[in-house]
């Protein structure tokens, strides 16, 4: 995966080092930081043995969440903390039905998917959120430093659940309850509570992801991030992370979204067409996946 | 039994079906008293028209899921399968009768693929077939640069889709006909035992002397060709075939199969099941656009039945494991 990247890099370096201008790294940085953002947390979710394929309809709420709250006047701090525990609630929802009722992670969350889109339709009308205040738009920074902002909250989150994720307690309970939760629970593990605490931490992750997507436009689009929740699990599958649970770890889900997130990009400079990106993708995932299983270390050998 | 409660009472003569049944008749009764022309045969023709896609991917997912797998690729692959029919019959100028054939033949190649992954790899279905629903849908957008529309379709070709045989809208009989074939192939095979069985526990349906890598390799080959087969009924019925065709069907049709009883985690599930689950969600659809609901409601109303579904089908899987 590594290796894919670096070959990637040196390909690029001689067919068309433009795309190493640091105006077009810091381009590729600032549209790919929410969707490391929504990776964190999806990581969490499949270290914990789970899934959610709502958050594509999460986004939607919390992005259209907080276009309201910053026109309903509310100061910066309090729209993104608006936006950050909408999605922590959406995703409290979603690891309520599971944890507490013992439902499957892939039927709860492909059905709070179609729920919460349709819903916000029936609210929105698909209305966009416009006319939105001056303080919204890159935080009020102005654009240079609104980019650099973004940039910098994006890395932020992610060395504090790297770190949280290998050091803390609390992290290594994730892995325990992924791999074995029955395990998990003799040595005092909860495991329920355990997933119940990734799905609220991934909605509150896309709260964030989506605040530092909608304030790069002038307007909040009610139909934001359809397709957000396989373009995410596919970063972390191509990140190394096990579907069935308990081994992966964050910086292969940095490197995930890296590669996938340039390879658009990627096939612009290198003069090839923009619609052979989705295919690319695909061939890329595969690949990933079909070499861990033939070196044998394999993505999970027992189903999903 | 004088241990008997009220809950075990209720499920041994309850069933899964029973209760979806029951669901479906209210949606007819509730429709019929508030829309206008719900309880008409033309309006059954249309629900059942409308239906046809879904239902065949429904039914192949059925195979699917009760092995304990997943196919998210299907609704790609249907995109992919109209767009190199079209392509067959502008871009190479074959006959309508053969660039036909080329569909059921890029769902079959399609469904290979996955086949390979899932079986010879053993790569979990839920990660092959992630990477085969961008990579088909990719690989359609590439072809057509994501623009280019096959259309205008010979009237023979249409008439599959908009036409009538024996006053029954023409694609439907495709549908029974495919209901039969898996019906008794789940139902009343060594093959569909096999099937339940590898959804139950793989390891046990290796032991017991089923081949495993080739019945799993069996319901995503059918998966595809079924996928492709309904990219002919797509393409007949809008008259058009463009890249984006089918898209998020996938989603549809497991819904329907999953209402339908069929557990996630495979083993347990009927075709019959999976049919009701189809009539109560396309009926549910019709029914509020008849009564000038909102479109909206049709999916919020989905997502909470989904959710009731799988509960009600713990509570029975609960008598079965009793």
């Amino acid at each position: 995966m590594g290796l894919a990247l670096v070959a990637l890099g040196i390909l690029l370096g001689w067919r068309a080092p433009g795309f190493f201008a640091p105006a077009n790294l810091r381009d590729l940085l600032v549209s790919n930081a929410p969707v490391l953002v929504a990776a964190i947390g999806m990581t969490l979710v499949i270290l914990a043995r789970q899934i959610d394929i709502s958050i594509g309809s999460q986004f939607a709420i919390c992005g259209v969440v907080s276009g309201l709250l910053a026109k309903s006047g509310l100061p910066m701090p309090l729209v993104g903390a608006g936006a950050v525990l909408a999605g922590a609630l959406l995703g409290g929802l979603n690891g309520l039905l599971v944890a507490a009722l013992g439902l499957p992670a892939i039927v709860v969350t492909l059905a709070t998917m179609v729920f919460l889109r349709e819903s916000l339709r029936l609210a929105t009308e698909g209305v966009w959120v416009q006319n939105l205040p001056p303080n919204f738009q890159w935080f009020g920074l102005g654009q240079e430093p609104g980019r650099l902002a973004v940039i910098v909250v994006a890395l932020a989150v992610f060395a504090t659940f790297a770190w949280s994720l290998s050091h803390l307690a609390a992290g290594r309970a994730v892995y325990a309850t992924g791999s074995e939760p029955e395990a998990a629970r003799l040595v005092g593990i909860r495991p329920r509570r355990v997933v119940f605490a990734t799905f609220a931490f991934m909605g509150g992750l896309v709260g964030l992801s989506a605040l530092l997507t909608s304030i790069q436009f002038i307007d909040v689009q009610a139909s934001a991030g359809v397709g957000l929740e396989l373009k995410v699990i596919a970063a972390v599958v191509v990140g190394g992370t096990s579907i069935s649970g308990g081994r992966g770890t964050l910086l292969g889900t940095l490197l995930g979204v890296a590669l996938l997130g340039a390879i658009g990009p990627a096939l612009t400079f290198l003069g090839a067409e923009a619609h052979w990106e989705r295919a690319l993708q695909g061939l890329v995932i595969l690949a990933a996946v079909a070499t861990d299983a033939v070196r044998g270390k394999g993505a999970g050998n027992d189903g999903f | 039994m004088a241990s008997e409660t009220p809950a075990a009472r209720l499920r041994s003569r309850l069933s899964h079906e029973v209760l979806l049944a029951g669901l479906v008749a209210v949606e007819i009764a509730y429709f019929a008293a508030v829309g206008s022309n719900f309880l008409s045969l033309g309006n059954a023709a249309e629900i059942a028209r409308a239906s046809v896609e879904i239902g065949l991917l429904a039914l192949a997912l059925t195979a699917v899921i009760l092995t304990g797998g997943i196919d998210l690729s299907v609704g790609s692959l249907l995109g992919l399968s109209a767009v190199m029919m079209g392509a067959a019959w502008r871009d190479l100028g074959w006959p309508i009768a053969a660039a036909v054939l080329v569909a059921p033949l890029v769902g079959a190649a399609g469904g290979a693929l996955n086949a390979l992954l899932v079986a010879r790899l053993r790569i979990p279905p839920l990660i092959v077939t992630l990477g085969t629903y961008s990579l088909f849908r990719g690989v359609a957008e590439g072809y057509t640069g994501g623009v280019r529309n096959y259309s205008g379709f010979p009237a023979a070709l249409l008439s599959v889709g908009q036409g009538r045989l024996f006053g029954i809208p023409a694609q439907v009989p495709l549908l029974l006909a495919a209901s039969v074939f898996f019906w008794l192939l789940l139902h009343r095979t060594g093959i569909g035992r096999g099937i339940r069985a590898i959804g139950f526990s793989p390891e046990g349906a290796r032991h017991a002397g089923i081949p495993v890598a080739r019945r799993l390799g069996l319901v995503y080959v059918m998966s595809g060709l079924l996928s492709g087969l309904a990219a002919i009924v797509y393409a007949a019925r809008l008259g058009q075939a463009k890249s984006d065709a089918g898209t998020g069907y996938e989603l549809f049709a497991i819904t329907a199969v999953v209402l339908g009883g069929t557990s996630i985690f495979g083993g347990r599930g009927t075709v019959h099941g999976t049919l009701l689950g189809l009539v109560a969600i396309a009926m549910l659809q019709n029914g509020l656009r008849l009564a000038d609901r909102p479109a909206e409601l049709a999916g919020m109303l989905t997502g909470v039945l989904l959710v009731v579904a799988i509960g009600t089908n713990r509570f029975f899987s609960e008598r079965s494991r009793a």
